[in-house]
């Protein structure tokens, strides 16, 4: 914002070079006052900031409370304490910090590459099945996990009595069940970037003596890098943050997630009150990796979500 | 080194489209052969197929001997350079250039010396820490180049490597490539639809029509004694000029009413081309090259035997030569074959084909002085002429 209002002020422009100076060209003389060409924009851009943070410092200043309860929690602490980190990184949070970690990390990492393997398929191959298989994907992805929570439940009772290691209770069963999830988005999302990338470079590459994997590896995925980047955050924030599943799934409080144990802090009535700081903290420790991820991904992001669109 | 040979390829698309008919050539060792033909003709499809970047549907293909119709583009030991380039964004121009020899497992120090050697030949060498998008187009073609040279290829293959190029930087890469490829040996399948790039690079020329080979031989052979109506007015710049005329006995010899105009044939014709007798009080088209056809005012023989009356309708003085545009009142050729010229200098942008007058263009000596609007009269080379059958555009000979 602050770039456009520098711009936005009169500016002025005086002739350069040799020669008695020409017409000196005033801008910001267009028609209409300031406001109505751009400040308008920028109350716009205010409220709408202003809308987004309001979450943000309220779960912040009730992080920062050292009272730490519901009730006594404002916009603007009247006291400044790190009491609650204090407490919650003493009790099962980390581990629970942990788990989300591991589950975010490697269903993002898997996702990304199942997800790029088949979008390789689709987007370069021609093979029977092809249009019902990728229908049928966007088909699934249609329905909400949710209504095959059931479905998956019983499922995994079975899986349970068989496979404990990867059944209820267990993040690695929740591993898997959130690789499936994310497949179908990310293989659509991936097969239209793929699709950007022209054919000739794996023809010339294939004459030049690749084979697929050679290709796939070698050629293809380091020109998708962004797309990845999308699909490897996206993937990641969605496991961190899915609570439903993640709730019917681990109960044990050894291996629920952040979100499912943050949660159970706030579990009946009147520890509602009592724990908020403490949640507000676990919640504000759980935003910094996303964020960090974030950034670090953030040139391949900005590229990502718009490259697609145009080819260059 | 090796020879391609192709023996009735047959490609049917998926859709059902048949792109190429019965494909027969030859290509020797070292040989530099141009696939030529308008758009859509079938040379990209046929090009790829001896890459291996295309299913052959029915024939066989053999390189250096072995048939290699299943064989994978990998193991067939050939280098393409692609219309688009298609360089690997992400690669430097070294990365470019020695990424097939890095496939190969190649040492890293005689990958270097290759790649060096090769930039070295294409005036790369500054450039090899480049990204693609860091140079410019004819940089982005000789990389491409480069890149194929590397390999030490048994077969070069090309499609349209030029067609990106601007006029000038066009006609200096042409003489490039057609050094190189003579420096290195190596043989050649190189597709344009140019035909002055098919005339000045090639060995031999093989022109194609709708997925179906028309000739092939020296660029010469194709430009003085063409098969059909559709050779002759492909290769050679401006186009053979085509009508229909009436050929009659006169006495002992033959004469060929061309409009208003008679000519007298010389009994040479008749002699190089006996069937064309059998034409004798019928139609037969009669195809004249513009160097064919000279100004009569400059003419030294003065015989009024073989001359046309005509109104110059448009000059192009090019200092080595004029060009005269004039209508005659001789009917156009109309076959199959004018029918698929027509349509491809169509998409050249060249209208003039498709006016109804039946326009010549000769080609004069500077020292004329035609101006458009002079009724002038045109001394034909009658030794020169071109016969074709009417219907089928079959070229007249023996
Ligand atoms: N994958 C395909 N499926 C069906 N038909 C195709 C396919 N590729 C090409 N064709 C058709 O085959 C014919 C020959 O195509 P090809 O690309 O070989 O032409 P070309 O001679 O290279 O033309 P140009 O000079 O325009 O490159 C065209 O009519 C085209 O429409
Ligand atoms: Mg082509």
């Amino acid at each position: 914002m602050a770039s456009i209002g520098n711009q936005a002020g009169p500016q002025m422009i005086g002739a350069v070079g040799e020669g008695p100076p020409t017409e000196v060209v005033r801008l910001g003389t267009a028609k209409g006052n300031w406001f109505t060409r751009v400040g308008w924009s920028h109350l716009v851009g205010i409220l709408a900031l202003a809308f987004s943070l309001f979450p943000i410092v309220f779960v912040v200043s009730a992080a920062l409370n050292p009272v730490g309860t519901l009730s006594s929690s404002s916009l603007i602490p009247s006291n400044v304490g790190f009491d609650n980190f204090g407490s919650i990184l003493s009790g099962s949070f980390p581990r629970w910090f942990l788990n989300s970690l591991i589950i975010g990390v490697l269903s993002a990492a898997l996702s990304m590459f199942i997800s790029a393997c088949a979008a390789y398929a689709f987007s370069r191959f021609r093979f029977v099945g092809r249009r019902p298989g990728l229908l049928g994907i966007l088909l699934i992805q249609l329905f909400p996990q949710f209504l095959a929570i059931v479905a998956l439940y019983l499922i995994f009772t079975e899986v349970t009595q068989l496979w404990p290691a990867i059944g209820l209770n267990s993040i690695w069963g929740l591993l898997l069940l959130y690789l499936g999830g994310a497949l179908g988005v990310n293989t659509w999302l991936m097969k239209g970037f793929f699709d950007t990338i022209p054919r000739d470079l794996d023809e010339s590459a294939k004459v030049d003596g690749a084979t697929h994997a050679q290709i796939f590896f070698g050629i293809i995925l380091p020109l998708v890098r962004p797309i990845l980047a999308v699909t490897g955050l996206l993937g990641f924030i969605g496991a961190v943050n899915e609570f439903l599943i993640a709730s019917v799934f681990l109960t044990d409080d050894s291996v629920k997630t952040a979100a499912v144990g943050l949660y159970g802090l706030l579990a009946d009535e009147q520890a509602k009150n009592a724990r908020f700081g403490l949640f507000a903290a676990g919640a504000v420790i759980l935003a910094i990796p996303t964020v960090a991820l974030f950034q670090f991904l953030q040139r391949y992001i900005v590229g990502g979500l718009t490259a697609g669109a145009v080819k260059g | 080194m090796a020879e391609v040979v192709l023996e009735k390829v047959n490609k049917q698309y998926d859709n059902g489209f048949h792109a190429v008919h019965d494909l027969d050539l030859d290509i020797a060792d070292g040989e530099f052969l141009v696939l030529v033909g308008p758009s859509g003709c079938g040379k990209t499809t046929a090009l790829r197929m001896v890459a291996g970047l295309e299913d052959i549907t029915t024939g066989t293909l053999r390189i250096g001997g072995r048939v290699v119709n299943t064989l994978s583009s990998r193991d067939r030991d050939i280098a393409m350079v692609f219309q688009s380039y298609a360089l690997y964004p992400h690669m430097t121009v070294a990365d470019n250039i020695g990424y097939g020899l890095k496939l190969r497992r190649m040492d890293k120090s005689d990958i270097d010396k290759r790649v060096r050697k090769a930039a070295d030949m294409l005036e790369l060498g500054p450039l090899l820490d480049r990204k693609p998008k860091e140079l410019s187009g004819g940089q982005r073609q000789r990389v491409a180049m480069g890149r194929a040279i590397v390999r030490e290829p048994q077969v070069f293959l090309m499609d349209e490597p030029l067609s990106n190029l601007d006029a000038k930087l066009r006609v200096q890469m042409r003489a490039e490539i057609a050094q190189i490829q003579r420096e290195l040996k190596t043989t050649t399948l190189y597709v344009t639809h140019d035909q002055t790039e098919a005339m000045t690079m090639g060995d031999r020329i093989a022109l194609m029509k709708a997925g179906v080979l028309q000739q092939v031989g020296v660029p010469q052979q194709l430009y003085d004694h063409p098969n059909n109506i559709f050779v002759a007015g492909f290769i050679g710049s401006p186009p053979m000029n085509l009508a229909t005329a009436r050929l009659n006995r006169a006495g002992q010899g033959f004469e060929l009413s061309l409009g208003s105009a008679v000519l007298s044939l010389p009994d040479t014709v008749l002699a190089e081309r006996p069937a064309l007798a059998a034409y004798a009080g019928r139609e037969v088209a009669v195809g004249i090259r513009a160097e064919d056809m000279e100004d009569a005012a400059l003419a030294r023989d003065s015989s009024a035997q073989g001359r046309l009356r005509a109104k110059v309708t448009l000059t192009e003085a090019l200092g080595s030569e004029i060009v005269a545009h004039f209508a005659i009142d001789a009917p156009k050729v109309v076959t199959s074959d004018t029918k698929e010229l027509e349509k491809d200098a169509h998409v050249d942008g060249l209208l003039a084909a498709h006016q109804a007058i039946n326009t010549f263009v000769a080609s004069f000596a500077p020292r004329s002085r035609v101006r458009p609007g002079d009724e002038i009269e045109i001394v034909v080379d009658r030794e020169r002429l071109h016969f074709f059958d009417p219907v089928t555009g079959v070229a007249v000979r023996s």
